[in-house]
């Protein structure tokens, strides 16, 4: 039997009860949502700063990278020389070249991870595999967590989890700011402690931060848009840069200042205390019970009818 | 044409065909490149990802797609249930089974793809979880949905099964089918809760890959589009079910079942495209529709094959059987298109970098979709799934009654639900 | 050599003696600092004037010098040196109580000169081993004076007061031990046990290296800090490749292919050439040899065949390319965005095929269907078959 647009219009209404109340709910938990979203850095943060107009591509941090991660150094490319063309499994720290078409101009830029404030790998693993340190605010792996569905590559807007394609018991690979080498008595990264120019220096993100500020005062027209990379951009990164060429030729995205996890916070009002799908639970559960007793006594009629047993 | 009063299973056909054969060839090939897989690793030859592609074939389209495809289930059973659509009764077993099988091979698929699975075992232990993870809503909710309320929503033609070919059981089985008369309120509406929550978590996914997804896809709102063309895929799915059905083993087609379900795809589609369309002019990214180059064709393709199916079926056209196959195949094709862009086809990962799936890593997603198919073949056959009419029911029974003497298909008397 | 005061003067009143000027004995102390300004106590954070001070009142140290099978190299290599020449060596610097190719005498009365050096300086004298001692057939492969070299080296061993394998046969073997070794050559420390030991491998090594191992052990009383090979670390702690002159080449990629073509002329990395740099700990690469500049084997385009190396000299063919262990970036850089995927054939084609096939299938069953022109309009819901 078909509904009668009086019932049809009842049926709406009491459906739409159980989803306006929970509409309410969410609704009213929105400033409770976005006051938990706020991410700072954590009081302690370190971090790295890196002065590209410094560098001078003697790729010796790549070096020292492998020597106190204890990663083999990728000569994949000829078997003698250490050149990987990106980052990999194993190689956490690389120098890439910017160059014009006519060799005109140039840059070096060095590539890991920015140990974002508000972390899209760490936001995205599904059981914690990702851990950001509560007073050093380093991101770092945790194998045991971690199921290899490689969420995180997708996550990080700029490209730094590797993943070991290779081999059984994969792990995923970034740069953790050295903390086993720094746990193990090292007073500073690898690649900080060797680089001749002091291009990449390590120390709290705050001290960094100004530095890199005092360095753009006192050089009013060399860095480029007199602009700190990380300080705002994705929520804040506690990797800073500094450059005269433009982020985005030498390989910083323009992803403005929200972090990449803020785009889930409709989502978040959404099932807070799991409040709207409860209800519309609830809602379901009673229309399907009424419509399935009705159905019930149907297949009974129709039983007596053909003698045949009834489908549930 | 008939009227379909209950499901009937298909009769007189055999089950081990050239076809099934092949098939089976071709998942025994499958399974065998997935073992070496789990040694060699993801990466080489197996597959064709790389760090900017990290996600392939097998979770973006077995289970970001085949599980859209396979939202009969609860999008024919929405209808069918909550708003008492009781011409959809009848073809609510093959929904629920293809949903059954896209998920429990997407599952699988997804077992295949995981670079470390011995640690998904932290999934059931709550306060392991990152709550904040849509992949994690998606892994719970996906493993709770197939283990539970899909399941055993799937049970009743298995439960017949027992009661008319094993006499010994049926005590047992007679039992259990009471038992889930009396929860099936509960059962039901969990198992539309549930993917209606994950699959608009498989669209959350996507919000965390940011301006990397091209803008016309990449939305807020990238949730509920993507459950929204889940709805539409799961009924082009049921629709093309029955028809193959009727193709391959001449069963019959009731035009009112038929009408209905065309009339639901369409307003879904229509309601659907209307919403991606004000999502896009919202957000002020007009423009983009014909500005972005290779992914404004793409999103044109999509819409034309979505929107242009759905308008030939609301057409006097439409209301034939072999131009309605045919719009709900595009239909769908569309609908699979859309939930494989924003991972893959809308998807800009980084400069240079460019995705192709490899051989292999074609072959074990084709052999885990046979599984499926196989698997529905094999269960069409052998139990009561596809809709018919009570003169069917009983031109397979006195069918059976010949070939399984001592088999009880009629003449039951009533009994209390 | 006379046996008289010898043991008793200082290097001081010897060098007096000899007319040597303070200026030139400083000059020597400078060769000395430039030679090992690390690792060796004697010449670390110290002036040549300092350094001259704690020489000159050291006491002569009595040397015995033994030969066994040797090609005399590395006693050639220490006649090579201007400053100090050999003369004041053998006989201001230290006293060279025995040496077979050096000294006057001959037959009995060598014999005689070694037997006096060695119970006139009993355990004080230094022992310098020249050669590779046979052990195949109780050792006749070397006869000294009517006795084996093994035999000679442990009673001649047994009283010095510290032994120095000088090159590679005493070292580890050398040349006589490469493959078959018909000798059963091997090196001294194989022998000797008791006794301290300093390994100063080479074909010939840097005589300076020397000097600076004598000297130490006279004015200090000890040998210098060694590595795990017994290696003195101030001059076999680094790999001929990390101080290679021509590592910019290797850097760069420019690599000499064969002999005499234009990168060879050219001076580029021998590294393809089978050079055994990377594998070779040495110091030849900033001290070469005959005090000439650049006269070292890769300096003049014969790449190193690693002569100071038991795994390598002798054992390695001169051609073999070796693996570089510490791989260093060259110089090409990696862009900002490369390209990243592959296209595989078979992939593209599997997917046309099953896209084809699907398509195809699709398409027919739409045709099929059609052409039974079945419709569900209204006007065909009439005679609806069964109930």
């Amino acid at each position: 039997m078909d509904m009668t647009r009086r019932e049809a219009f009842k049926n709406l209404a009491k459906g739409s009860l159980p989803i306006i109340a929970a509409g309410c709910v969410s609704t009213v938990l929105p400033e409770v949502a976005h006051a938990e979203e706020e991410k700072v850095a954590p009081k302690g943060a370190l971090g790295l700063l890196y002065d590209a107009t410094k560098c001078v591509g003697c790729k010796s941090c790549m070096v020292a990278c492998s020597s106190a991660n204890d990663l083999k150094p990728d000569t994949r490319i000829d078997g003698i020389h250490q050149a990987p063309p990106a980052l990999n499994y194993f190689t956490k720290n690389i120098i890439k070249l910017y160059r014009t078409a006519d060799g005109s101009d140039h840059s070096y830029f060095k590539q890991q991870c920015m140990h974002c404030i508000d972390p899209g790998c760490m936001n995205a693993c599904m059981f914690g595999g990702l851990r950001k340190d509560a007073e050093t605010g380093v991101v770092w792996w945790l194998g045991s967590k971690c199921v290899g569905c490689r969420y995180c590559e997708i996550a990080c807007p700029f490209h730094i989890p590797a993943f070991q394609w290779d081999g059984f018991n994969p792990k995923i690979v970034k740069c953790e700011l050295c903390r086993d080498h720094i746990a193990k008595g090292a007073k500073q990264p690898g690649c900080t402690e060797v680089c001749p120019t002091n291009a990449v220096i390590y120390g709290k993100r705050e001290d960094l931060l100004k530095e890199a500020k005092s360095r753009i005062a006192a050089n009013p027209g060399k860095y480029y848009q007199s602009k700190v990379y990380g300080e705002h951009d994705g929520g804040g990164t506690q990797v800073l840069y500094l450059s005269r060429v433009g982020f985005d030729k030498i390989g910083l995205p323009e992803i403005g200042e929200e972090s990449i996890p803020s785009g889930l916070k409709y989502s978040h009002m959404l099932y807070k205390w799991m409040a709207l799908p409860i209800a519309l639970y609830a809602g379901m559960v009673a229309f399907a019970g009424k419509n399935f007793k009705d159905h019930s006594h149907h297949l009974v009629e129709d039983q007596k009818k053909t003698g045949l047993r009834p489908q549930l | 044409m008939t009227r379909w009063e209950r499901s009937v299973p298909v009769y007189g056909v055999p089950v081990l065909t050239r076809g099934f054969w092949a098939l089976l060839a071709l998942v025994v090939v499958g399974l065998a490149l997935t073992a070496v897989r789990e040694v060699v690793g993801i990466g080489g030859v197996m597959s064709g990802m790389s760090d900017p592609f990290a996600w392939g074939l097998w979770k973006t389209f077995n289970v970001m797609v085949l599980t859209g495809l396979g939202s009969g289930g609860f999008a024919v059973g929405i209808a069918a249930w909550v708003f008492n659509n009781k011409k959809l009764h009848s073809v609510m077993r093959v929904a629920l089974l293809t949903s059954c099988l896209a998920y429990w091979t997407g599952l699988c698929m997804l077992g295949v793809d995981v670079g470390r699975p011995w640690n998904f075992y932290w999934v059931v232990m709550p306060w392991t979880w990152n709550l904040h993870s849509p992949l994690l809503e998606i892994a719970v909710c996906m493993s709770l949905y197939a283990s539970v309320p899909l399941f055993l929503e799937n049970l009743p033609p298995l439960f017949e099964y027992v009661i008319y070919e094993w006499p010994q059981f049926r005590g047992m089985a007679e039992v259990c089918e009471k038992a889930m008369a009396k929860v099936f309120p509960f059962i039901v509406a969990l198992a539309y809760i549930l993917p209606i929550m994950h699959q608009s978590s498989l669209g959350a996914l996507m919000i965390l890959g940011g301006n990397r997804v091209n803008t016309l896809w990449q939305t807020p709102f990238l949730p509920l589009i993507y459950v929204w063309a889940a709805a539409f895929l799961g009924y082009n799915c049921t629709v093309l079910c029955v028809l193959l059905a009727k193709l391959a083993w001449k069963r019959d087609v009731d035009p009112v079942v038929m009408a209905e379900l065309n009339k639901l795809t369409v307003w879904i589609v229509y309601s659907w495209t209307a919403f991606r369309f004000l999502d896009i002019i919202v957000r002020g990214k007009f423009f983009h529709l014909f500005t972005d180059g290779y992914f404004s064709l793409l999103f044109w393709t999509e819409t034309a094959l979505i929107l242009g199916s759905a308008y030939v079926l609301s057409t006097e056209n439409g209301k034939k059987l072999g131009t309605m196959f045919g719009a709900h195949a595009i239909c769908a094709l569309g609908g699979m298109i859309y939930r494989f862009s924003p991972t893959t086809l809308a998807f800009h990962a980084k400069d240079g970098a460019t995705y192709f799936p490899s051989a292999v890593e074609l072959i074990i997603s084709l052999a885990f979709v046979s599984i499926a198919v196989l698997a529905y073949l094999v269960a069409v056959k052998k139990l009561a799934i596809l809709p018919g009419s009570n003169a069917d029911w009983l031109k397979m029974a006195k069918y059976e009654e010949q070939v399984k003497p001592g088999i009880q298909l009629t003449g039951y008397a009533p009994v209390e639900h | 050599m006379a046996k008289d005061a010898i043991e008793k003067e200082t290097i001081a009143q010897s060098l007096k003696n000899a007319g040597y000027s303070r200026r030139d004995f400083i000059q020597l102390c400078s060769t000395l600092v430039a030679t090992a300004p690390m690792g060796l106590a004697l010449t670390e954070k110290t002036t040549p004037a300092a350094m001259a001070k704690s020489i000159a009142k050291a006491k002569k140290p009595s040397v015995v010098w033994l030969h066994f099978q040797d090609c005399t190299g590395c006693s050639e290599t220490l006649l090579r040196t201007t400053k100090p020449d050999v003369a004041d060596l053998i006989i201001n610097l230290i006293s060279l109580d025995y040496h077979e190719t050096l000294m006057v005498a001959c037959g009995q009365q060598a014999e005689d000169a070694l037997n006096s050096a060695v119970s006139e300086n009993a355990g004080k004298f230094v022992l310098v081993v020249e050669g590779s001692i046979p052990t195949k057939d109780q050792g006749h492969y070397m006869m000294l004076g009517g006795k084996p070299a093994l035999q000679v080296l442990k009673e001649v061993g047994s009283k010095a007061a510290a032994i120095i394998a000088m090159g590679s046969c005493s070292s580890w073997g050398g040349v006589p031990s490469a493959d078959p070794n018909p000798t059963g050559a091997t090196g001294v420390d194989s022998i000797i046990t008791d006794k301290p030991i300093i390994n100063l491998p080479g074909c010939p090594p840097n005589p300076y290296t020397l000097l600076g191992v004598v000297l130490e052990f006279a004015v200090m009383g000890k040998l210098p800090a060694v590595d795990e090979l017994k290696r003195p670390k101030f001059a076999y702690d680094r790999l001929i490749h990390d101080h290679c002159p021509r590592r910019a080449h290797f850097d760069a990629g420019r690599f000499a292919e064969n002999y005499g073509s234009a990168g060879h002329r050219e001076g580029y990395c021998l590294f393809k050439l089978g050079c055994k740099g990377p594998v070779t700990h040495a110091g030849c690469s900033t001290r070469h040899f005959n005090e000439v500049v650049d006269a070292w084997p890769i300096g003049l385009g014969a790449p190193c065949f690693g002569c100071t190396e038991k795994s390598v000299g002798f054992r390695v063919p001169l051609f073999t390319r070796v693996d570089v262990h510490t791989a260093t970036p060259p110089d090409t850089y990696a862009p900002i965005s490369g390209s990243m995927g592959k296209f595989g054939a078979a992939a593209a084609g599997l997917v046309g095929l099953a896209a084809g096939a699907i398509g195809g299938a699709t398409w027919a069953a739409s045709q099929r269907l059609a052409s039974s022109e079945e419709t569900i309009a209204e006007e065909a819901k009439t005679p609806v078959g069964g109930k």
